[in-house]
């Protein structure tokens, strides 16, 4: 069994100035969605990310302030889960409640090392 | 990740969430600063939204709750520190002081105290109508919008406006005086009557009823009604006239398609709404103020005892139209009465009370005027120009779902030729 992340990308609800109803209405997507894989125990971790944050660069270690992309291109968060494929994990992501805002999934396999 | 969680949540709480805490906050730190308080107000949902994906807590309200309140000292901090101010009182007794205004009574009483303000005189109608659904119902710019067939733009115009009319007036959140109170309570159930005929009949094209919009009127009546001193005759006939109508609200629309009075199945009316109606009519008789709103629940609740449409009390029901002629003339209520004469065949009166109708003073609604008129001529057997009027009426219709109606009647007429 490999690990895959979904990166879920734009979509910024804050940005968007969704109303509470809406919110709510998106908050239950994601609860089923999370529920569902929980049920078939295929789902490994996961986590929010707050859209600001800091950006150390360079041989100077230069320290600027983000966020550094556009709201479209901004990482809202990820789950990492176990498949066996690509296919697999494209499947899952069909469940991803945000596509009707803008949103979209990037998905990467996650690199095991040898311990 | 955590083990699996019930992720059950109440329907529409964070909508509901919403007007309370604008309620509490605006009762804490004064109308005036009614933006600022929504706009907290909408971040701690915000939170909440992506924050409860992972963990949903125990109990989301008093979540909610207390996330407003630190969002409260935030926010008096802030405003303590523009001013370069000390904070005057510590901030333990700020914690409590607060606490004190989200107890359950308290929160009830903060959003009557809104509904007072929403139909403060100094705003227009349409302001008010914007104004209650924001910051007492908790509908964003974007849903009035769709609920009231304006562009976001013109609400949001009708928002600010209202705001700066409670500022420049210096509105607070105080109870009208004893005197004043029953004049108010006029304003506002008119204004739970707009919102609920908002939802009721809604022309929204694609939509023909907007449940939203008739709970929320239904949620604020029984809040009013809840205060011993706001209960009045008209109030419980409000009551008992919008119960009535929204036990019908599941028969009118089905597979998309409208059902007319006629032909809805009268089973599916919903029982508990009826037996709410009638308890409230009988109470408002208990009062001595007569209203429209008494005469109008009397109508529905008419419709509502008839086993079927035949066996509707017609009689009755032009007797109370009549009264309600006497008190406020208008020519939609002779429309409904041309109706009644067409259903039980006095064809004679029912073309001499449409013919006084004047067709400007019904606006939007005017093809009804040439329905009613279509129906007529079909009784009297004039195919051709009951195939006329309907034509127009389809034309005048915005509804798409009215429209559909009228067109299906149509159909059935041509086969009559």
């Amino acid at each position: 069994m490999k690990e895959f992340m979904m990166i879920f990308i734009g979509a910024d609800y804050e940005e968007l100035g969704l109303s509470p109803e809406k919110l709510q209405e998106q908050m239950g997507k994601w609860f089923s969605w999370g529920d569902k894989m929980q049920e078939q125990g295929i789902l490994k971790g996961g986590a929010a990310l707050v859209a600001k944050g800091k950006r150390v660069s360079g041989a100077d270690r230069v320290e600027s302030d983000g966020p550094f992309v556009e709201s479209k291109e901004l990482v809202g968060g990820y789950y990492t889960v176990a498949a066996h494929s690509f296919e697999e994990v494209m499947k899952i992501a069909e469940d991803y409640p945000d596509y009707d805002l803008g949103g979209s999934v990037e998905i990467r396999e996650i690199i095991k090392f040898d311990k | 990740m955590t083990s699996k969680n019930n992720h059950k949540i109440v329907d529409h709480l964070f909508r509901h969430q919403f007007g309370k805490m604008v309620a509490i906050l605006s009762k804490i730190f004064g109308l005036s600063n009614l933006e600022l308080i929504e706009d907290a107000v909408q971040d701690t949902f915000l939170k909440a939204s992506i924050k409860w994906r992972d963990k949903l807590p125990e109990n989301p309200e008093a979540w909610l709750m207390k996330a407003a309140k630190n969002r409260v000292i935030d926010i008096f901090r802030q405003i303590n520190a523009e001013k370069k101010r000390q904070v005057k009182i510590s901030h333990g007794t700020i914690t409590l002081e607060i606490n004190d205004f989200f107890l359950d009574h308290e929160v009830a009483d903060s959003q009557l105290r809104m509904i007072f303000v929403a139909c403060h005189p100094a705003l227009s109608k349409k302001e008010q109508i914007a104004f209650a659904l924001k910051a007492i119902s908790g509908f964003s710019m974007k849903e009035i919008a769709a609920a009231l067939l304006q562009n976001e733009e013109t609400i949001k115009k009708r928002l600010v406006r209202a705001r700066q009319k409670i500022k420049d007036l210096n509105i607070t959140l105080d109870y009208p005086t004893r005197d004043e109170i029953q004049p108010r309570m006029s304003g506002v159930l008119q204004i739970i009557y707009l919102i609920f005929n908002e939802g009721f009949h809604s022309t929204k094209p694609d939509l023909l009823v907007s449940k939203d919009l008739c709970g929320e009127a239904i949620r604020l009546c029984k809040l009013l009604l809840l205060k011993e001193n706001f209960r009045s005759g008209s109030l419980y006939a409000l009551f008992a006239l919008l119960c009535f109508h929204a036990s019908r609200l599941d028969s009118k629309l089905i597979n998309k398609e409208i059902i007319d009075l006629k032909h809805q199945d009268r089973s599916k009316w919903y029982l508990p709404l009826i037996v709410l109606g009638n308890d409230a009519l009988r109470k408002s008789r208990e009062f001595d103020d007569p209203s429209i709103y008494y005469i109008e629940a009397a109508i529905a609740s008419e419709h509502v005892k008839a086993i079927d449409f035949k066996h509707t009390n017609w009689q009755r029901i032009l007797t109370l139209y009549e009264e309600m002629y006497q008190i406020m003339p208008s020519d939609s209520i002779l429309l409904s009465k041309a109706n009644i004469y067409l259903q039980i065949n006095q064809l004679k009166k029912a073309k001499t009370t449409l013919d006084q109708i004047n067709r400007a003073t019904l606006n939007q609604r005017g093809y009804l005027l040439n329905g009613c008129y279509s129906a007529y001529h079909e009784k009297c057997g004039d195919i051709q120009k009951a195939l006329e009027e309907l034509n127009f009426a389809i034309q005048g219709c915005s509804n798409l779902f009215e429209k559909q109606y009228l067109e299906n009647k149509k159909n059935l007429l041509l086969t009559t030729l």
